[in-house]
């Protein structure tokens, strides 16, 4: 909890495991006599991250942060973080939009450039062959069906299977 | 005794046959890569043999079957000390301290240690497993979802001895992961819960994405970022990464992990339900709760990932005896192995020994002979997965994002599954950049859902007695077990504050 500035961090998560302890009440299934109703277990759960929240904050309070060595930590690069956490979460955006094989080509290329390759036809050459490479892998001899895209670009995927012979 | 050596003869002739032979090859070649994917689980390769078990005679199907079982389970521990990315769940302790070994360029020795501990483990387990199958049947037998439920409660208990930063904080995480396993249609009515009408929340959030996001992308947005020491070069260099085998004096000193990690696996695997995860947190709770240095765990400590490692593959032959003397199968492997003696007419149980004994001593030396094949196609394998250490960092990276994504979208051809990858992949890096400990959410997630199966089970069939788990001596054991493990570090600083005063 070194970063969160003292007990806001557990806090927060208690509020809203009390708001998840809430919403338990609210499922829509009157339990059968005698038995446990769909709510107990998870309520059960809650009010443990509760306490457990509640034994950090004091832990806090006591400035005793107990247990292990905190990682060394250095200061990270924002532009880095920000760019790869875009791509994260971009290829799953765009994957069905443009299919896999020009998502995933896109991908690596991206990535590769931000983490430090500098050299263009390395580059490319990796993302395009690296992306063929799976295809025939996970398509061909998996049978695994990966995002085609939509649209043209489905369109577009069938047509680079067919010339790939993976279909 | 001696009818058991003739019998185990006649399996060694059999076994040795060129097709039963080439299946072990085969199977253990198929687990370890299986294993070793993210993703691509050990028990999906047996299902997708099954199909081609149609044609064989039912002993080569089964050799096949028990070595991708026996290499599912070890395969996860190469990619997780290589690239910090376990296998499968059961990996993930080895990946602790195996992945640190790593970092300090002791990869030849992690990789050498894992190979050898699993390959003791399982080999020890199958002599076991033919010498001790019909009374450790017996005792298993008599365990009921009271005694599963303890024995979750001992792996769930373990996050004391796993958590690094604080008891507090490892608790919090657990409770987080053990919420997290409570969304989704919840089994006994039938309802969806903590969906909040978002469509592929209702099916649940399955472990798989948790792990390979919390752990892949997670160190990987964490290197890239540059906030750890040494980031983007901190693994071993590539040519120290090949596997080299412990010596017979290292390996008699970690006599004793390799010991608690056999007993561990064993009863453990033993209990229908439990398996090898189970019994990998456990052993390696366990084994740092002896440890005179238990402050030194998880920073690439031999005794945790010797221990750990043992006991999953030794939960291979455990699982076996269940399945062999009861015809109870206790795990979905082993579930999948009493579908394909049933494809072949025979059903397992108690008269197995008697009417199949040919069959069934073929399997317990196929097993011991997997396990030690196992030294060198895990040496093998080691090796060729160590190659892509020599791929530069930016390339690795890209690619390991790119294999969660497969990985995440096979579990069920969802791209809901990739969302959540992804997303636990940015909360991973968070998590580690605010010194929250990753392990006991994913211990959490993947046990959580089993711990209130068993419990509210428990409570129909006794009405609501919660006394049940402690009449019961094995649950009461089991149970006081655990609690002695969430209580130790308490109990251990006040001894330690009150020693301090008296000096």
């Amino acid at each position: 909890m070194r970063s969160l500035p003292g007990a806001i961090g557990p806090a927060l998560i208690f509020l809203a495991g009390a708001g998840l302890f809430a919403a338990a009440g609210r499922l829509p299934v009157v339990p059968v006599p005698g038995q446990l109703g769909p709510d107990f277990w998870p309520r059960l759960v809650l009010i443990g991250l509760m306490a457990s929240c509640v034994l950090k904050i004091l832990e806090v309070a006591r400035g005793r942060e107990g247990g292990g060595e905190p990682t060394a930590l250095l200061p990270l690069s924002r532009p880095k973080l920000a760019g790869g956490m875009a791509l994260v979460l971009g290829y799953p955006a765009l994957a069905p939009l443009l299919g896999f094989p020009l998502t995933t080509s896109f991908f690596l290329l991206a990535f590769m450039r931000l983490a430090g390759t500098r050299r263009p036809l390395p580059l490319l050459v990796t993302a395009l062959l690296g992306t063929v490479a799976l295809l025939y892998l996970f398509v061909k001899v998996v049978y695994l069906p990966l995002p085609k895209g939509a649209g043209v670009m489905e369109d577009f995927t069938i047509f680079l299977y067919r010339l790939l012979r993976i279909f | 005794m001696w009818e058991t050596l003739a019998n185990l003869a006649a399996g060694l002739a059999a076994s040795l046959e060129p097709l039963n032979f080439l299946m072990i090859l085969v199977g253990l070649a198929i687990g370890i890569v299986a294993g070793a994917l993210p993703g691509i689980t050990m028990l999906n390769s047996i299902v997708l043999v099954l199909p081609f078990t149609y044609l064989m005679e039912i002993v080569p199907s089964l050799l096949l079957m028990t070595s991708i079982y026996i290499g599912g389970v070890f395969g996860g521990s190469i990619t997780g000390i290589l690239f910090n990315i376990p296998g499968d769940p059961m990996n993930v302790p080895t990946t602790w301290e195996g992945y640190q070994l790593n970092k300090k360029g002791q990869v030849r020795l992690a990789l050498g240690m894992a190979i050898m501990a699993s390959a003791i483990g399982g080999f020890l387990s199958a002599l076991i497993l033919t010498f001790a199958s019909p009374p450790f049947a017996k005792v298993a037998l008599t365990f009921s979802t009271v005694e599963y439920f303890a024995v979750v409660v001992l792996g769930l208990a373990s996050v004391v001895v796993i958590g690094q930063v604080s008891v507090a904080g490892a608790l919090m995480s657990l409770f987080a992961g053990m919420f997290l396993g409570t969304v989704g249609t919840e089994a006994q009515y039938g309802i969806t819960r903590f969906a909040f009408g978002i469509k592929f929340l209702e099916t649940g959030i399955d472990f798989v994405t948790v792990l390979i996001g919390l752990f892949a992308i997670g160190e990987v947005l964490d290197q890239l970022s540059g906030s750890k020491a040494g980031a983007g070069g901190d693994a071993a260099a590539p040519s120290t990464s090949r596997a080299r085998l412990p010596s017979p004096r290292q390996l008699w000193a970690l006599r004793g992990s390799i010991v608690r990690g056999l007993g561990t696996g064993v009863v453990i695997g033993a209990i229908p339900g439990a398996g090898a995860t189970v019994a990998s947190f456990v052993s390696y709770g366990l084994e740092k709760q002896v440890s005179k240095e238990p402050e030194r765990f998880g920073t690439g400590v031999l005794e945790g990932l010797t221990a750990s490692e043992t006991s999953v593959n030794a939960s291979t032959g455990g699982a076996m005896i269940p399945l062999l003397t009861l015809g109870i199968p206790g795990s979905g492997a082993t579930a999948v192995m009493m579908g394909a003696f049933l494809l072949h007419g025979v059903q397992p149980g108690p008269l197995l020994f008697s009417k199949s004994p040919h069959e069934v001593y073929t399997i317990f030396v196929g097993m011991l002979l997997a396990n030690l094949i196992m030294i060198v196609m895990g040496l093998l394998a080691a090796r060729s997965f160590a190659q892509l250490m020599k791929v530069p960092e930016p390339i690795l990276a890209a690619f390991i994002i790119t294999f969660c994504f497969i990985g995440a979208y096979a579990l069920r051809n969802d791209m809901a599954d990739v969302w959540l990858t992804m997303l636990f992949g940015v909360l991973g890096f968070f998590m580690r950049r605010y010194n929250l400990p990753i392990p006991p959410l994913i211990l959490g997630v993947i046990l959580g859902p089993l711990a209130e199966q068993y419990f509210l089970t428990s409570m129909v069939s006794y009405g609501n007695d919660v006394t049940v788990f402690f009449t019961r001596p094995v649950s009461a054991a089991v149970l006081l077990t655990s609690a002695g493990l969430l209580l130790w570090p308490a109990l251990k600083g006040w001894l330690a504050r009150r020693k301090a005063l008296r000096v």
